[in-house]
């Protein structure tokens, strides 16, 4: 009889049936079970935040865009508010349209394309170079050939105008003005100048892309086809051509959208020949007050990087399509240059000293000179650094002993800092939401609101700022000149690389460690101290570390929002530039540079992070 | 613990997708050894995972003795924290920042334990695992099988009512699995807890469990004991899924399907008349024997003409593959074969070894009696 009882157990099983829960029970379950831990509360509280610290900045700016602006009434024969299409007439059509919008786009255009192809053409020789061949030094000049992306871009800038800058502009002259050589005002300002600099400054992003990919490319692809019988050429053309393609169409497209919100260059080299891109119009429309013409510009540049990296989306994912290919046993085999093998590392460190050791030495020896270009020994000083009693009309002592220096710096050190700790510590509190909540509408939405600053260029977000916090709003008082307004566009502003961090580190982490706790007995303020911050430490200084690197030496967000008694170093360093006062401007930037790369360097030791993961900030 | 008692459990992760477990009802008695056996995706961890309480129900309820401590009518939810169970990982899951014995310790000190009993249950599983020399190392300094040993040790140092096991030994190299099958078996008999072990693995299943659940796309196949599952296996899916090389099934009344599917229903619908035109059989590699000579076939035996297509030795045993025109059959057989291939010979499989189902795949025990009982020769 136990013979029988197999199919008598099964059924056995099956006594009162537990009737399927109504839609009602169902529901109220799935609440209890989400409201059970704070995770859907804390993050019910961030998606608030960013909503209003992110959402509602960028809707003022466009709203600003379509609306009648205060002083405009009359002439507008409208309330304050009311709905016009004015601006957007003004910006793109008007007789004025040309010189607020299209020339500046024109110029931004041009000028982003032509960086790119430089850099292009000089990125993929040095990453190939440096990853698949036996050029002299290739692990040195994986770092150095990245240094120009760790300094800010107007270092160079501010390099150039130390050696070209010409009499059509007052002030020292240049170098080459001082030894008798006039540059041409080509080679001096505008576009020239500022396509080579870019080009320098994004050059390390082709090489960590287009670099990894390389590395990443199997081996065993190219002796495959060899062994087919494809020559070298074929091979290049028809396997390692598309499979890098993804990578290079994603450098040129980020190259692209960081170009749209480049400022500082543009505005050292292109002011004194009145040379526009989009990101000093919408500074010259914000500075003269043209609020609703801002808007429109602000919108325009918005719109422009929404789609240049809804592109790149696009490209990542069909990236991701090749990743298969590479087997786990590729190889990285070496070319052997041979003859070539000196002539190419001679090529490497040209760009190095180029790009590296020419504008910083320049910078650094034009603090320390009296007059510009005259090596001799009564020409140096160190007065600019640590001098007292000078004789000029104001900074009266070297910039080291000038207390505006270290007003601006504890500032930077305070906005920066504050800014840098509040938005790594939401970065990873977002990133546990969106790996834990079980909403997942609520993981969705603080993915891609902490996402989209990214989209805008930091000059665009700036101006959304000055848009909605400039006259008190509801129960916020008027924040323009105060230090909150810097502190709230910044966390926001680099929410994208905070948020991505955290989202990041927490994928890594699994749940396991997590759940282990659970199941140990601990709740979730317990696990929260005991697992998971312990183990984030690493991730949590990176995620403080790198927003904290990029504020330093960013510009854009700081040029429209901070007001003389909120100066910091890089604003006060333009104020220098455009007083004249070469030696200290170049002082500070120098200041600023030093800060920026030991930080950097700072920040991969102690999390033995690459480079390439940050990136992008 | 009182009896476990899952009831009408069910969970999806969408509302579109596919149940990952429906309907199950499965029954842990206190001391049982229950293995969870199913092919990757049946849904087995998930139904671990379930009782943990990692996971919330899409349907049904989960009891403790007569305690809900989950379900969804009632809207009761007991948060895994509270559920005094534990669970050991499939990655371990050590906190990589504390060292072996804080892991252990863990779980003590959240129940605020007085430090002298905290310090003695520690050293009394750590002796138990034989993990005390490594008491201040780091987990990242152990090998696999220590980590292992330690995620055990930290789970029994709180004294579970239940041991959730979540393919514990998976990342384990085949010598360390036996000894941790042996470990395992062990710790079962000192600490006298129930545990619930989710395996692939039928033979882990097989040498460890008191009690084997297969399941399958989510649902309940087979509850019974390693015995029960492998000589009576309730339908197809379980008699195909345990054994290897696995069980041979002839279809009956498969169009195209002559030969020796054709004899088995003949063979089979004289002794169960029923059986003509419905149904398989299916015969374990192991229950089968083979003759050169149809004089050599025991009486009564279901047997049948095949070719032998290949040897493979096994080490100790050996499996022959058999072809027909159109079936290939597996037997293991423990004597040196003496038939190469391209022979002819005859396999044959006494009448009580055949598993017979109906057509759709679950086992006519009523067949297993007459066939068994039959003096039909």
């Amino acid at each position: 009889m136990a013979l029988l009882s197999e199919t008598a157990k099964v059924e056995g099983l099956v006594r009162k049936p537990v009737a399927t829960p109504s839609a009602w029970q169902a529901w109220r379950y799935r609440l209890k079970v989400a409201l059970r831990e704070p995770t859907t509360l804390v993050g019910v509280l961030t998606a608030l935040i960013f909503t209003y610290l992110i959402v509602v900045p960028i809707i003022s700016i466009v709203l600003d865009a379509v609306r009648v602006q205060f002083g405009h009434e009359r002439r507008l024969g409208k309330d304050v508010g009311d709905l016009t299409l004015y601006y957007i007439d003004r910006a793109f059509f008007s007789p004025v349209a040309h010189d607020l919008f299209w020339r500046p786009l024109f110029n931004t255009l041009t000028v982003a394309l032509g960086a790119i192809s430089l850099s292009l053409v000089i990125g993929t020789v040095l990453a190939w170079l440096i990853s698949r061949t036996d050029m002299f030094g290739r692990r040195w000049f994986a770092t150095a050939l990245i240094v120009p992306y760790m300094l800010p871009a107007w270092t160079f800038a501010l390099a150039w105008t130390t050696l070209f800058k010409n009499r059509t502009i007052g002030g020292q002259p240049g170098w080459f003005e001082a030894m008798g050589f006039t540059p041409p005002d080509w080679v001096a300002y505008g576009r020239f100048p500022i396509t080579i600099i870019l080009a320098l400054h994004y050059t390390p992003f082709v090489i960590l892309l287009f670099g990894s990919a390389l590395r990443r490319f199997d081996s065993q692809l190219e002796d495959s086809a060899r062994i087919l019988g494809a020559h070298r050429y074929q091979v290049a053309i028809q396997i390692i051509m598309p499979l890098m393609r993804p990578a290079l169409l994603s450098s040129m497209v980020l190259i692209f959208a960081k170009c749209l919100g480049e400022f500082g260059v543009p505005y050292v080299l292109g002011l004194p020949v009145k040379f526009e891109v989009l990101s000093t119009s919408l500074f010259r429309s914000i500075a003269s007050r043209q609020t609703g013409v801002a808007g429109v510009v602000a919108a325009s540049i918005m719109l422009i990087g929404i789609i240049t990296l809804m592109i790149d989306a696009r490209l990542v994912r069909e990236a991701r399509r090749f990743v298969t290919i590479g087997s786990k046993g590729s190889m990285n085999r070496q070319s052997r240059l041979g003859k070539m093998r000196l002539p190419a590392t001679g090529f490497a460190a040209t760009v190095f000293i180029l790009s590296v050791g020419l504008p910083l030495l320049t910078l650094a020896l034009s603090t320390v000179m009296k007059m510009p270009a005259k090596f001799t020994l009564d020409n140096f000083t160190l007065d600019y650094w640590i001098g007292t009693d000078l004789h000029t009309v104001a900074l009266q002592t070297g910039i080291l002993l000038s207390p505006e220096l270290w007003a601006a710096a504890k500032n930077t050190m305070m906005i920066v800092g504050l800014a840098s700790l509040v938005s790594g510590v939401l970065g990873l509190l977002v990133g546990y939401v969106v790996i834990r909540t079980p909403v997942r509408a609520l993981s969705v939405y603080l993915r891609q609101v902490t996402f989209l600053p990214y989209l805008v260029p930091g000059i665009a977000f700036a101006a959304a700022y000055l848009s909605l916090f400039a006259v008190p709003r509801g129960p916020m008082p008027a924040l323009y000149g105060t230090v909150t307004i810097l502190i709230l566009a910044l966390i926001a502003d680099q929410m994208p690389y905070a948020s991505r961090a955290g989202i990041s580190a927490m994928t890594q982490l699994g749940k396991d460690p997590e759940e282990a706790a659970q199941i140990a007995g601990a709740g979730w303020f317990r696990r929260m101290i005991s697992i998971v911050i312990p183990i984030q430490k690493g991730s949590l200084v990176t995620g403080v570390l790198l927003p904290f690197i990029s504020g330093i030496k960013g510009l854009s967000l700081f040029v429209i929002l901070a007001v003389p008694s909120t100066d910091v170093l890089t604003t006060y360093s333009l104020r220098l530039v455009d007083y004249h006062y070469t030696q200290a401007a170049n002082a500070v930037v120098l200041i600023i540079a030093a800060i920026a790369y030991f930080g950097t360097l700072l920040a991969q030791k102690l999390t033995r992070t690459n480079l390439a993961e940050g990136l992008g900030s | 613990m009182p009896t476990i008692n899952l009831r009408g459990a069910q969970k999806n992760y969408g509302v579109n997708s596919a149940n990952a477990v429906s309907d199950l009802d499965l029954e842990i008695r206190d001391g049982e050894f229950m293995c969870l056996l199913g092919p990757s995706g049946c849904g087995k961890t998930t139904t671990l995972r379930m009782i943990a309480g990692l996971e919330n129900l899409s349907g049904g309820e989960i009891r403790v003795g007569d305690r809900v401590i989950d379900s969804v009518a009632d809207g009761i939810f007991i948060p895994p924290e509270k559920r005094e169970m534990g669970l050991v990982f499939q990655s371990y899951a050590l906190w990589p920042h504390l060292t072996i014995e804080r892991n252990t310790d863990f779980g003590l000190r959240l129940r605020k334990l007085p430090k002298a009993e905290r310090e003695a249950r520690v050293e009394r599983v750590m002796q138990a695992l034989d993990i005390a020399k490594y008491r201040d190392r780091y987990p990242s300094q152990l090998s696999g099988g220590q980590q292992q040993r330690v995620a055990l040790a930290r789970m029994l140092a709180v004294n579970p009512g239940v041991l959730l096991l979540d393919e514990p030994l998976s990342n384990l190299d085949a010598r360390l699995r036996l000894e941790m099958r042996a470990e395992l078996k062990r710790l079962h008999k000192e600490f006298k807890t129930t545990i619930v072990f989710v395996t692939h693995d039928q033979w882990e299943a097989m040498t460890l469990a008191t009690t084997i659940a297969v399941m399958n796309e989510g649902t309940l196949q087979q509850m019974g004991t390693p015995d029960d599952i492998y000589d009576r296996p309730a339908n197809r899916f379980v008699a195909e899924f345990v054994g290897s090389p696995p069980i041979n099934i002839l279809t009956f009344g498969k169009p195209g399907a002559s030969d020796i599917a054709d004899k088995a229903e003949t063979y089979c619908a004289a002794r169960y008349p029923q059986l003509r035109g419905i149904g398989s059989i299916g015969m374990r590699p192991e229950a089968m024997g083979y003759a050169a000579k149809i004089d050599d076939v025991p009486q009564g035996s279901f047997s049948g003409e095949m070719t032998v297509t290949g040897v493979l030795p096994t080490g100790g045993s050996w499996i022959l593959e058999l072809r027909s025109e159109n079936h290939t059959l597996f037997l293991t057989t423990h004597a040196l074969p003496r038939v190469d291939s391209g022979d002819r010979v005859f396999f044959h499989v006494p009448a009580e070894a055949l598993h017979v189902f109906d057509a759709d795949g679950q086992r006519i025990t009523e067949a297993d009696a007459l066939l068994r009982s039959s003096t039909y020769n």
